[in-house]
């Protein structure tokens, strides 16, 4: 469903906030910054950041270029290691009785429990392949607008902070209210901030 | 006001900017005259998603159908609910899409572009791309605008004082779909 694909699904942001004089210095250095790094080698849990839009293993932009005439098209990719809860439950379970067993004690007590849950975690958190999710934004400097292709709420919150945090500027969805403010002028707004809903029957 | 009490307290807006547009497209049998562009096609078709109330009291209807005349539709905008998500043709000069609106989020969903020569087409080197990709922004934003210039023509109605008459041929419509 991204930018790519035959069927798009998309929201916009607006950018609001001052964007540096040279700005495609400014934004070569920070995607750079920002790229994604793979965790498939490591035991890291999480993993964010740019890859391109045409390659999600391409964090160097090698094979096309995030610069396209007046925009930035970019994927940001996410990897996470996860671990099921039933998987941790039942292996929790598992550690607690081989203990319980091996230091002929009746029952594990609470703060024993949490530790072992948290040992086990980490155990199966080694174990798991980190899972990919992809998301593809389109930012038109010209309007100051980025295309977002999901409708994911946690990943839009993801991407809010995540934008943020490489650009120093912040990114707000355009849902109709705010959208209006970019098509009426001064009046009408003021105007529309006083409306109330209307029934149609 | 943050983001979550403008969705909340402002998700009128939308909804009632999407009913509006149900009844502008029909009024002229699917043809509305975009200012500056000039006659354009809106349909609705197969798939809607009509609203009523809020939090515990919110109610649903979800509308589907290839050749559907969208009479439960019609009869829940008669029972005071309002369009939350509408399957819409769209067609501007050479170019026809098929988009998905949502009223509360203005999300478009399953937008289907315009077949062009470019479409479909393998490319291999970083100028074809290029072309490829800023096409299918171009009119992924064209839709977006055409969009736009509707809820602009809207909204110039809402906050103005022809909102009254057009509320009363809004109703009229509503009414007179209910009974068909």
């Amino acid at each position: 469903m991204g930018l790519l694909s035959r069927n798009a699904t998309f929201v916009r942001y607006s950018v609001e906030g001052e964007l540096p004089g040279k700005f495609w210095e400014f934004a070569a250095e920070r995607i750079a910054q920002y790229a994604f790094q793979d965790i498939d080698d490591t035991f890291d849990e999480y993993s964010i950041g740019w890859v391109s839009i045409d390659n999600m293993f391409d964090s160097s932009f090698a094979h096309a270029s995030y610069a396209v005439g007046d925009y930035i098209v970019l994927s940001l990719r996410i990897d996470e290691r996860k671990v099921s809860k039933t998987l941790l439950q039942k292996f929790s379970l598992k550690e607690e009785e081989r203990l319980k067993k091996e230091k002929q004690i009746p029952r594990i007590n609470r703060s024993q429990r949490v530790r072992i849950k948290e040992d086990v975690r980490l155990q199966l958190v080694k174990k798991s392949l980190p899972l990919p999710s992809v998301y593809d934004l389109c930012w038109n400097l010209a309007d100051n607008t980025v295309l977002f292709f999901s409708i994911s709420t946690k990943a839009q919150s993801v991407l809010e902070d995540f934008f943020k945090e490489c650009f120093g500027v912040t990114i707000m969805l355009q849902v109709p209210y705010l959208a209006a403010a970019h098509l009426l002028d001064v009046s009408q707004q003021e105007r529309l901030q006083e409306l109330h809903p209307d029934i149609f029957v | 006001m943050d983001l979550v009490d403008i969705i909340s307290e402002k998700r009128f807006l939308g909804q009632e900017f999407l009913t509006w547009l149900w009844y502008k497209s029909e009024e002229r049998g699917g043809t509305i005259f975009l200012p500056g562009a000039g006659d354009i096609q809106v349909v609705f078709e197969k798939h809607m998603l009509l609203e009523s109330g809020e939090g515990e009291s919110l109610e649903k209807l979800i509308c589907k159908g290839l050749q559907t005349e969208l009479q439960e539709a019609r009869t829940g905008l008669r029972m005071g609910k309002k369009l939350e998500q509408a399957r819409i043709y769209l067609v501007k000069g050479d170019y026809e899409w098929r988009l998905t609106l949502g009223a509360t989020l203005f999300e478009y969903r399953n937008v289907s572009l315009p077949r062009t020569l470019a479409a479909g087409e393998e490319v291999d080197d970083q100028i074809a791309w290029e072309a490829k990709v800023l096409e299918r922004i171009g009119m992924s934003e064209e839709a977006m605008h055409t969009i736009d210039e509707l809820f602009r023509m809207f909204l110039n109605l809402r906050t103005g004082i022809e909102w009254s008459q057009e509320l009363v041929r809004l109703k009229s419509w509503i009414a007179k779909g209910a009974e068909n």
